[in-house]
């Protein structure tokens, strides 16, 4: 948690023939990370096992069955493993199997699909020629004539006319476009062929047939049968998916891992004799790792740490879900504080204070708990774990709210049985709280009160971003470093939340939140020149601001100048940024009751239906009711959802989180269909 | 009793204009960014998380436009 795991850069070496053995070993332990080598005088990068191609074939052939069935490893939950040498002793015989009951069949029905495409183009051909009612005999084979059977856009015939009157044309219509069969003197055949041209012609080849009605159904059977045979062969590649769906991805798992070892002399370097191979494993493992390496007759050191070692993100079970969320802006340096840790604190809680709602959150809930069943893959897992957290967070916050589906309380001269469905029985629900919600964020008082802690939250917030910057710039750069680049916005942040607070006392909020004195009639912000009497207007909050800005200013110029010129000056306009991204945690009360009005207003419109004056149409309210809340809901989980997720990118990583680090992809694989 | 309501009016409607017009702003910004963060993710997905970052940047605006309006509302 908050760093990475600790990790140790180590040289394996040893004599070359134990390089394979060293592989196997390896690839079974999944624990290091290796690093591309770079070839020297003695060293050059070796060359992959002779098995090698043999083995990438076969892979590519298993590989190709299983793309073919559809078989996704990570949706199935094998029913039985395999024990390597199982698969070693009956691979030959198993690829030989599938090559006859899969390959083959693939192919067959591949050659099934070629020739029902011939025989439909044959019967595009065919079909035309029959509504045209001419005998094929007729339709050909003549030497003193010229015939011309196809398609054209446009009726022909006038043209003709012009040339000759000697001709015959014959047409009919078929799917929009026109089959004419013209028959003319072989002297003018030239002539009519270019005419025909500008129509948009498209010859069709007359075929040998007697009577086109028994050819069409001849075909038509033929096609069918095809047909019947496909599904059959498909039935039967299904049965055999069925079957030995864990044999095939056993397999393949296998010759995956094969081809790893065998290709691991590519990522290592050999000389005469022997072999070196460089890479990461984490601290805690080492020692086992010796062991196990020494035993094998290969030798082991620790090397100096140059260049940057991989990232492991270890963090307890439950916060691990998160690090979705956190490796989708950057992965954590080796050596940056890893933030996962508070993304998994603060994102349920954001998404929680702006959705905020009985009803819907156990929606969220309860539609993460079900899709968790159906995607299976690890990543959506996560997701939908992150899902299942933020819909607790909204039912907690909803009942804080008192908001099942909207509001049952809001202001103006409404009944809660009015304005919501269930509005009796959650006035009933609250009657610990004499009927009103424990916080109510829709009238005045609460909107101010939650528009104030927003900007408490991110004052806080953006403060820690910055601590946490400190200590990263600390380690990587030094003390003086940290002080001049995060400590000086520490004050500077600080010093803006003293005019924040300052303003807010001037115009009244702290007396109004019943925590401070009525400041009377003060100008809000004391501006020397600007404003008459602005003397009245200093509180000491103004007056602790002035030192914060000051000891902000001058350390920012002593970090800046230097490195920037004097024009670094300027930057210190960036202060208003920060003011910015303090407003910006506004949202956490904006985006929340923009859906709560909606619901409302959904709600009130559902219910004027349903229990009107005049006539009431029941059915019509509840259609209203459910698609809006269904609307509502699918806005309620994107909108609170980025949101809070920009919250933690845009306002708080950036304060210390640089990211641009490697994962730690230990050379081996997580074996699921095959046990050790 | 009319002048306070035809100013209580006037706030609201200035309430909405702060909000509406800040909200046509951060779109318009927004448009370009998000249609350039959506190219940049098809060549590479792992620009997704600064894509979305980019995308919501001038969404702060909005926010400026509701803080305004909640000033306008409240503070007079």
């Amino acid at each position: 948690m908050l760093k990475p795991e600790r990790m140790v850069k180590i040289s394996v070496v040893g004599p070359k023939e134990k390089l394979a053995e060293t592989a196997d070993l390896l690839h079974r332990l999944n624990l290091v990370h290796i690093e591309e080598p770079e070839e020297s005088e003695y060293f050059r990068i070796g060359e992959p096992h002779p098995e090698a191609s043999v083995v990438s074939r076969a892979l590519v052939q298993m590989r190709s069955f299983i793309s073919h069935l559809k078989l996704d490893p990570t949706k199935i939950v094998p029913r039985r493993k395999f024990r390597e040498s199982e698969i070693e002793a009956q691979l030959k015989e198993k690829l030989d199997e599938y090559q006859q009951l899969i390959g083959e069949r693939i192919e067959y029905l591949r050659s099934v699909d070629e020739k029902i495409a011939s025989l439909e183009e044959q019967l595009n051909q065919i079909e035309p020629l029959k509504r045209l009612g001419i005998p094929a005999k007729l339709l050909k084979g003549y030497k003193t004539l010229s015939v011309f059977v196809g398609f054209v856009k446009e009726d022909p015939t006038e043209k003709f006319a012009q040339v000759t009157s000697d001709f015959e044309v014959f047409s009919t219509e078929y799917e929009k476009e026109l089959v004419v069969a013209v028959f003319v003197k072989a002297e003018y055949g030239d002539e009519f062929l270019r005419i025909l041209q500008e129509c948009g012609y498209r010859e069709i080849q007359v075929p040998d047939v007697e009577d086109f009605e028994a050819k069409i159904s001849e075909i038509q059977k033929e096609i069918e049968s095809l047909k019947a045979r496909k599904e059959q062969v498909e039935k039967e590649i299904e049965e055999v998916k069925v079957k030995e769906a864990e044999t095939l991805l056993a397999i393949e798992e296998y010759l995956s891992s094969q081809m790893d070892k065998y290709e691991l002399p590519l990522r290592t370097l050999v000389s005469k004799y022997s072999f070196v191979l460089v890479g990461y494993i984490p601290a805690k493992s080492f020692n086992e790792f010796k062991a196990k390496m020494d035993s094998n007759g290969v030798a082991v050191e620790v090397l100096d740490e140059e260049g940057e070692p991989p990232t492991k993100l270890s963090n307890p079970v439950g916060v691990r879900n998160f690090e979705l969320l956190t490796t989708t802006f950057g992965i954590p340096r080796y050596k940056e504080i890893d933030p996962t840790v508070f993304i998994a604190i603060f994102f349920p809680i954001f998404f929680g204070m702006m959705l905020g709602d009985i009803g819907y959150g156990l929606l969220v809930t309860v539609l993460s708990l079900y899709l968790k069943r159906v995607f299976k893959t690890e990543g959506w897992q996560r997701m939908l774990n992150i899902g299942v957290y933020a819909g607790v967070m909204s039912i907690v916050f909803g009942f804080i709210y008192g908001e099942c589906f909207g509001p049952f309380i809001v202001p103006g001269e409404y009944e809660p049985y009015q304005i919501h469905f269930i509005g009796s029985q959650l006035e009933h629900l609250y009657e610990f709280h004499h009927g009103h919600p424990i916080f109510d964020r829709v009238e005045e008082m609460g909107v101010k009160i939650l528009l104030f802690a927003t900007i408490l939250i991110g004052i806080a917030k953006i403060l820690f971003g910055f601590a946490l910057g400190f200590y990263n710039v600390y380690v990587e750069h030094g003390f003086k470093e940290a002080v001049l680049e995060k400590l000086s916005w520490i004050l500077g942040v600080l010093g803006l939340a003293m005019i924040i607070f300052g303003f807010a006392y001037n115009v009244g909020v702290f007396y109004q939140l019943g925590v401070g004195p009525d400041p009377g009639n003060v100008p809000p912000l004391p501006l020397p020149g600007l404003m008459e009497g602005w003397q009245a207007g200093l509180n000491m909050y103004y007056i602790a601001a002035l030192p914060l800005l000051v000891i902000w200013f001058i350390l920012f110029v002593m970090g800046e100048v230097p490195k920037m010129g004097a024009m670094g000056v300027i930057l210190a306009v960036e202060l208003l940024t920060w003011f910015g991204q303090i407003m910006s945690y506004a949202r956490l009360l904006a985006i929340g009751l923009s859906s709560v009005y909606i619901a409302f207003v959904i709600n009130f419109i559902g219910m004027k239906i349903i229990d009107p004056v005049g006539i009431s149409i029941p059915i019509l309210g509840a259609i209203i009711l459910i698609i809006g809340h269904v609307g509502n809901l699918i806005l309620g989980i994107l909108d609170p959802g980025l949101q809070s997720l920009r919250l933690h990118y845009v306002e708080f990583f950036t304060k210390f989180f640089e990211g641009g680090g490697r994962l730690y992809e230990p050379f081996g694989r997580i074996k699921r269909f095959i046990e050790e | 009793m009319v002048e306070d309501a035809l100013a209580k009016g006037l706030i609201a409607v200035g309430a909405g204009l702060a909000v509406g017009l800040a909200g046509i702003g951060a779109g318009l910004g927004e448009s370009g960014i998000g249609a350039a963060a959506v190219g940049a993710t098809a060549e590479d997905r792992g620009f997704f998380g600064l894509g979305i970052l980019f995308t919501v940047i001038p969404e702060t605006i909005v926010i400026f436009g509701l803080v305004i309006a909640f000033i306008l509302m409240f503070a007079f």
